[in-house]
């Protein structure tokens, strides 16, 4: 086994502020990460793959009611609550990254991990939905990513493979990571630019930046699990 | 011994206190504990019959069992952490609470299994002593097996009858496992 | 006024004969020849009706069907099929896991426990006990297997040595459940086989053909010597010491797989004991509806099994149904009181929520029936009214674990992810097949296996005598061991 060594501390800020709840964000990270259709009536069921959920609450009574998004996705905990409770490692803390891994291939789906995590930011294939994609849509299947069988267990991996890419990328240039060129898909999409991800370790990074806001706040703290996922208060201005 | 011929007395169930007597008679005769068993469908200890305790290596078998369990889930436990380290949960890779539950399991079940091994090891490895058996045994009739010389076969048979017994001459050795 | 004391006729002969024949109910003071009793035992054993044979038919078809079957399609297809989602991840699959690991508990239970502490009214109905904790392992082992999203691959949580030296791990609480449940199974299959070795070797002696060869070989060549005897009470009273903290350790362990995790409404300390008491509540009462039903089809059992032992057992009953009540409130209270926002959310939601008939139903079979039925050694001398009650409370504990997973896992952390949870038709065929399977497994044993250790009640009655004390005569028992 190659030696890990750390490599930055990755780490993503969501501004609600200039969330809209456009979903955008959603729907990159399904065409990045093939996640894929899961149908109308299982999709109402309560069984879409995204790896993003798009938390809607109410505010007020009806009719004046406005909504307030926030989305949520795996917050790639340091002391992951998903991790010590699966018997075959298939969910494993990474060293270089710092953050939260799923090994697809060693996943027997016990769906422990799911039921220890507060966020519920895990998916799990009830059947082969990413087989049953008719002919010529599988084209938008990307290479970089596997595509998970029935029995597996998935979420959010903040793009690790774009992770890879980029710092492959700036190795073979012989120079450092800048700052923003690794994006997210999620980050890539959004329309209000509300998504920030990069190196936090870097004070000078706009994720740093980001962080010394004072709205800043993380979900569950209570909890200890140490999201890298930081949140932005909203003040409302937005929406209805 | 290879004049002796394997004699069984039959009791009843009720007769206990015969096939007691029975045995002390024999003893009188001449014949050693070595030389009579007894068979019985119902446990009866030795202090009963007023026999030589019996003795059986099944505590240590056991014990032994409980040991190897035991280093297994310190190997489980603390060794293959190493042998592929990976990090969950914020954990340290050996943890000491974690390792009991595991430690427990596998002494239990290596104490168990071989506790289970050491009977079926002393149950089929050869035994000594007249051997002979007859089916109304597990009837809950009680069998005093002895051997002894044909010079004493008058004697036991006056001895052994006034106490109520029925004698077979001759018991056969069935074979009762393959 | 003395001179109205009139003397009472009957009285006079024998004073003692009233009392021996009032203690003539219990198996004990009921001794018939070792002969006669190895008949029963064997009649029992090779008597089988029409009836017996078509019940047994229909089992093996439902549990190919409901249980085998749909299992297959479902490995093809996907988990999917049942009525699981997020967040009810853990639904049916894993609340029939607890039920029938719960379920074994009582054999051991009653043959171990009852048998360290020389409850002498254990005798006649330890083999039945322990066939049923073999059995109803053997059903609970088969629901982690049929939860797996990929179950080809099951044999992953196994530790062994394999090509790139990744073991499991052993922090998870499903590796602890995978080795506790295999200690389990192990042990309490010995337990169940170390007791019937001189019961097979009657049955070797009176039987001919294929059963003669295969209790031949199964009794070991045991001919009933003083050392064969001192060795198997040797292994015995290790078994029985040693199974009864393993015992305690499954179900705890069981109940980590929930305490251990940060879930509101798992993470509580008091679970281990809380779902010990439950497993043998439910587990003794699943011995008691299935003594009943031993005692009103199986030839000959009635002699065996007698209103004695349902009293026993119903009072135990009572006693753990009280402990379970003590248990429960001890659980809801606490979290209640100190408990966070969620834990207080879910404690409501049981109680008010769109499934809190459930709730109801599981307080009113494991507390409400028990409690009002249970005092009374009429009732429960009752057969059929003790048939109605045990049933009752495994109903009553299936719903305890039925809240206790899929309800508590739909109101976490986040109220944008509640859900409810609604069995689909798979999950409901697959708990039913695997109740089919346990009858099904039952119903062959109890014609292959001497449903009653005659040996241990032969002990029993020799232990057993009269005790003339003043003018009457009163029971007592002598230590053999």
């Amino acid at each position: 086994m190659a030696e890990e060594t750390n490599q930055g501390v990755w780490g993503l800020v969501i501004d609600l502020n200039l969330c809209t709840g456009c979903n955008a964000c959603v729907t990159a990270c399904a065409m990045e990460n093939n996640i894929p259709w899961v149908g109308e009536e299982d999709a109402g069921y309560g069984r879409s793959m995204s790896w993003i959920n798009m938390q809607r609450y109410w505010e007020g009574e009806y009719p004046e009611v406005s909504p307030s998004y926030q989305p949520v996705m795996c917050q790639q905990c340091g002391r992951a609550p998903c991790e010590p409770v699966c018997p075959v490692f298939a969910t494993v803390h990474s060293e270089s990254e710092q953050i939260n891994l799923q090994v697809y291939n060693r996943c027997i789906g016990t769906r422990y991990c799911a039921n220890n995590c507060p966020y519920m930011a895990r998916k799990f294939n009830w059947f082969d939905y990413a087989y049953n994609i008719p002919e010529p849509m599988n084209y938008y299947l990307n290479p970089s990513v596997t595509v998970r069988r029935r029995g597996v267990m998935e979420k959010c991996t903040f793009c690790v493979q774009r992770i890879h890419d980029g710092q492959e990328n700036a190795r073979a240039q012989g120079r450092a990571v800048i700052d923003g060129e690794i994006m997210t898909a999620c980050q890539q999409a959004c329309p209000a630019d509300a998504i920030i991800f990069g190196d936090m370790t870097d004070p000078e990074s706009q994720v740093s930046q980001a962080l010394r806001s004072q709205r800043k706040y993380v979900l569950l703290e209570e909890l200890g699990t140490q999201p890298k996922v930081t949140y932005l208060k909203g003040e409302g201005y937005y929406g209805g | 011994m290879a004049t002796s011929v394997v004699h069984m007395a039959l009791f009843k169930e009720e007769q206990l206190d015969e096939a007691a007597e029975a045995i002390q008679v024999l003893r009188n005769l001449g014949i050693s504990d070595k030389d009579i068993s007894v068979i019985s469908g119902t446990p009866f200890s030795e202090k009963m019959l007023g026999r030589p305790m019996a003795w059986t290596s099944i505590p240590l078998i056991g014990g032994a069992g409980a040991v190897v369990g035991f280093l297994v889930s310190v190997f489980l436990n603390f060794g293959t952490p190493l042998l592929y380290p990976i990090q969950v949960g914020g954990m340290g890779l050996q943890t000491i609470p974690t390792s009991i539950v595991l430690t427990f399991e596998l002494t239990m079940l290596g104490l168990l299994i071989s506790t289970f091994i050491g009977v079926l090891v002393e149950t089929i490895s050869p035994s000594y002593g007249p051997r002979g058996y007859d089916a109304r045994v597990t009837d809950g009739q009680i069998a005093v097996l002895f051997s002894s010389g044909a010079e004493l076969d008058a004697s036991l048979h006056d001895a052994l009858s006034h106490l109520g017994a029925e004698i077979v001459h001759g018991a056969e050795d069935k074979k009762l496992w393959p | 006024m003395a001179a109205e004391v009139k003397p009472i006729p009957n009285a006079i002969p024998s004073p003692h004969a009233a009392e021996e024949e009032d203690l003539r109910e219990h198996l004990m003071f009921d001794p018939r020849p070792r002969e006669e009793m190895n008949r029963m035992v064997m009649d029992s054993m090779t008597h089988t009706t029409p009836r017996y044979w078509i019940v047994v038919g229909i089992l093996a078809v439902l549990t190919a069907v409901l249980l085998y079957g749909v299992w297959g399609y479902m490995i093809f297809t996907g988990i999917g099929i049942s009525g699981e989602r997020r967040p009810n991840y853990w639904g049916i699959f894993i609340v029939s896991l607890v039920f029938w690991i719960g379920i074994s508990h009582a054999g051991t239970f009653v043959s171990a426990i009852l048998r360290v502490f020389k409850a002498e009214f254990r005798r006649p109905f330890t083999r039945a006990a322990e066939l049923m904790t073999t059995f109803g392992l053997a059903a609970g082992a088969l629901w982690p297997l049929i939860h797996l999203g990929r179950v080809w691959v099951f044999y992953w949580m196994i530790p062994y040595p394999n090509a790139r030296w990744l073991w499991p791990n052993f922090r998870s609480p499903l590796v602890w459940d995978f080795m506790a449940i295999t200690t389990y199974l192990l042990s309490s299959t010995i337990y169940l086989y170390l007791p019937l070795l001189p019961d097979l070797a009657m049955a070797r002696d009176r039987t001919k053909g294929w059963r003669h060869v295969v209790y031949k070989f199964l009794a070991l060549g045991w001919r009933g010597t003083e050392a064969e005897w001192f060795r198997l009470r040797k292994a015995i009273n290790i078994f029985a010491i040693a199974i009864i903290p393993v015992m305690f350790s499954v179900h705890t362990i069981v109940s980590w797989d929930f305490a251990v995790a940060q879930t509101g409404g798992w993470n509580s300390t008091i679970f281990g004991p809380y779902f010990i008491i439950g497993a043998i509540l439910s587990g003794v009462s699943a011995v008691v509806t299935i003594l009943i039903i031993l005692r009103a089809t199986l030839k000959n059992m009635d002699y065996f099994i007698r209103l004695e032992h349902i009293d026993a057992l119903g009072k135990l009953l009572l006693v753990f149904s009280m402990a379970w009540a003590y248990f429960f409130f001890n659980d809801y209270m606490v979290s209640w009181y100190g408990g966070s926002e969620v834990v207080r959310t879910i404690l409501t939601f049981h109680a008010s929520g769109p499934s809190a008939w459930i709730w109801y139903v599981m307080l009113l079979c494991n507390v409400a029936i028990p409690w009002l039925t249970l005092w009374s050694k009429k009732l429960r001398r009752t057969p059929w009214l003790m048939l109605i009650v045990t049933l009752g409370i495994n109903v009553g504990m299936y719903f305890e674990r039925y809240t206790i997973i899929p309800i508590t896992l739909g109101h976490q952390r986040m109220p944008f992810d509640w859900g409810e949870y609604t069995p689909r038709l798979p999950e409901i065929s697959l708990a039913l097949g695997s109740l089919c399977l346990f009858m099904l497994l039952y119903m062959l044993a109890s014609r292959f296996i001497p449903m009653v250790p005659v040996w241990e009640v032969r002990e029993g009655q020799e232990a057993h005598q009269l005790r003339k004390v003043g003018k009457t005569v009163v029971p007592s028992v002598s230590e053999l061991e």
